[in-house]
């Protein structure tokens, strides 16, 4: 990175900007250097952020790839869980079938290489339901997002301390 | 289509090489004479450059393959070219009787096998000086495609569909089935032959099974068994190394490493770890922000323009000691997840390290608060 401007529809921008929206909105209702945050505001307010960061993230690459449409639908699914309880298992049953339907067919020609084409699936978002080839795709572009996000969450953490 | 033309042009090129390279032998006249209406229909359609489709391929997988391009530039080996671009079997060049045999050629050949799938017959050996000739003064494989090629592509046919066999067929073409080759080039359809004499044409159909791609070719080896099913098989497999080739070059430090199982593996933890670094990151944004005033454009233009300048100002006097934190507990974790992998970290390893320093002194948490974080171990991924 050096320090000419940046292309301004870059993933790292649209990533960017985006965050940093969220991130005023999540600290907007607190008051500033108030007492010390209990470790539960802490907490939820972390959680906020991790998912106001993968959201950001997913929506700045639209839905161009498997896992940002997996990560939007996840979190959309998950903050409907929130508000209708009743309504949280049998969503994610069907989830959960349907992937399954889908999920056997592609896997048949990993070579030797099923134990870590699980592990890969669990890591990245929607990858249940690729076969080896696509994943390894979504991963390299899965990889390029996080070390973007990664990076901007450094340098705003690092702003932060700063100050 | 483009990559009819892009075929095509190829064969051109390979056409025009072997027009120069072959001296005379037996099966000189034929290839003369076998390739002309070859040559004459590519010449029709022109030759466009291999590159192009290229970039499409990799703008379509979104993925800049950019960096494995120039990875290939600097290879001259015929063998090694031949998988890495469009899949293309050695063997087949044993189908060409000639009088080219060149010891140091054959050496270089095999030596850049890759296990059994690309085995080169002595019969080869005409064919690799004309390779290793007209790649080597040309780096770049793709740029240079219209003009002289590998001669292997002279033995493609314009034929999309990948699970070829015409190479072979085209080699050996002129001396029995010099009338068919205009019909199959023609017909654009993908042939699977394995022996020339053997069998008819095909419709495309036969390869159907392969992916509605158009850019990669494959051929299979002389004497293996061409059904559909192994075509895809090798299709599959040269596609996944391909982007095992791909991760090799995104994930750092990944260079040494052969065979996919490890390569795998170390995949697999840096996208672990990627992902414990944002959840990490996103927890030590929670405690920080309540102290700061927030501006959306100074911040922005600081983040994207300095960010290097920006980490490295960020530790130092600029912390709010307004909590006693014993970081016994934390400094072993916390200190020993950045290091265990420090190629992995895109900014210096010092910076991190006095973040987490900072970190400390703002105050984390007290120690026994944590348990709702399982921070005992390590950040629990999901909560």
């Amino acid at each position: 990175m050096d320090s000419q401007l940046l292309n301004p529809t870059s993933l790292k921008s649209r990533f960017t900007a985006r965050f940093l929206r969220a991130l005023t909105k999540i600290n907007a209702p607190n008051p500033i250097s108030s007492s010390s945050p209990t470790p539960r505001e802490i907490f939820q307010r972390y959680r906020r952020i991790k998912v106001a960061a993968d959201k950001s993230m997913a929506y700045s690459v639209r839905s161009r790839t498997t896992w940002s449409r997996a990560t939007l639908s996840r979190l959309r699914t998950r903050s409907r869980h929130r508000r209708l309880a009743s309504f949280g298992p049998r969503s994610s049953v069907t989830t959960a079938a349907v992937l399954k339907k889908t999920s056997s067919h592609g896997k048949e020609n990993e070579g030797g290489l099923g134990v870590q084409a699980g592990e890969l699936r669990e890591l990245v978002p929607g990858g249940e339901a690729m076969d080896l080839c696509n994943l390894l795709d979504e991963t390299a572009h899965y990889i390029k997002c996080l070390t973007t996000q990664v990076q901007v969450m450094k340098t705003i953490a690092n702003l932060y301390s700063l100050e | 289509m483009a990559s009819e033309n892009d075929d095509m042009g190829l064969e051109m090129s390979s056409i025009t090489m072997l027009n120069k390279y072959s001296n005379t032998s037996e099966s000189d006249p034929f290839f003369s004479s076998g390739w002309d209406p070859i040559v004459s229909q590519s010449e029709s359609l022109g030759g466009s450059s291999m590159a192009s489709h290229y970039h499409l391929v990799m703008e379509n997988q979104g993925i800049s393959g950019t960096s494995h391009v120039s990875q290939y530039q600097s290879s001259p080996s015929f063998v090694e070219l031949v998988p890495k671009i469009t899949g293309f079997d050695g063997g087949n060049l044993s189908q060409i009787p000639g009088p080219f045999s060149l010891p140091q050629c054959n050496q270089i050949a095999n030596s850049n096998e890759r296990g059994s799938k690309y085995s080169l017959r002595s019969l080869d050996e005409h064919r690799i000086p004309e390779t290793l000739v007209g790649t080597s003064p040309n780096g770049k494989i793709r740029k240079r495609s219209p003009e002289s090629d590998s001669p292997l592509r002279s033995c493609k046919n314009g034929d999309e569909e990948p699970g070829m066999d015409l190479s072979s067929e085209g080699c050996d073409g002129p001396r029995e089935q010099a009338g068919k080759k205009p019909k199959t080039e023609q017909n654009s359809g993908a042939n699977s032959r394995g022996k020339q004499a053997a069998k008819q044409d095909k419709d495309s159909s036969q390869s159907g099974e392969a992916p509605k791609e158009n850019y990669i070719h494959v051929r299979a080896r002389r004497g293996q068994a061409t059904n559909s099913h192994s075509l895809a098989e090798r299709l599959r497999r040269e596609k996944i190394s391909e982007r095992m080739r791909l991760l090799q070059e995104l994930v750092p430090g990944c260079n040494k490493i052969t065979g996919k199982a490890v390569m795998l593996d170390e995949i697999i933890n840096y996208v672990q770890s990627l992902q414990q670094q944002v959840e990490f990151l996103s927890m030590k944004l929670a405690t920080v922000n309540p102290e700061l005033n927030i501006d959306l454009d100074r911040i922005l233009s600081k983040d994207i323009l300095h960010p290097q300048s920006a980490a490295v100002l960020g530790f130092g006097p600029g912390t709010n000691p307004s909590h006693t934190f014993s970081p016994s507990t934390f400094t072993g974790t916390i200190s020993g997840f950045p290091n265990t992998n420090p190629g992995f970290l895109p900014l210096p390893q010092t910076v991190l390290e006095n973040e987490v320093q900072n970190l400390f002194q703002m105050g984390f948490y007290p120690g026994s608060t944590m348990d709702g974080f399982g921070l005992d171990g390590r950040l629990k991924p999901e909560m």
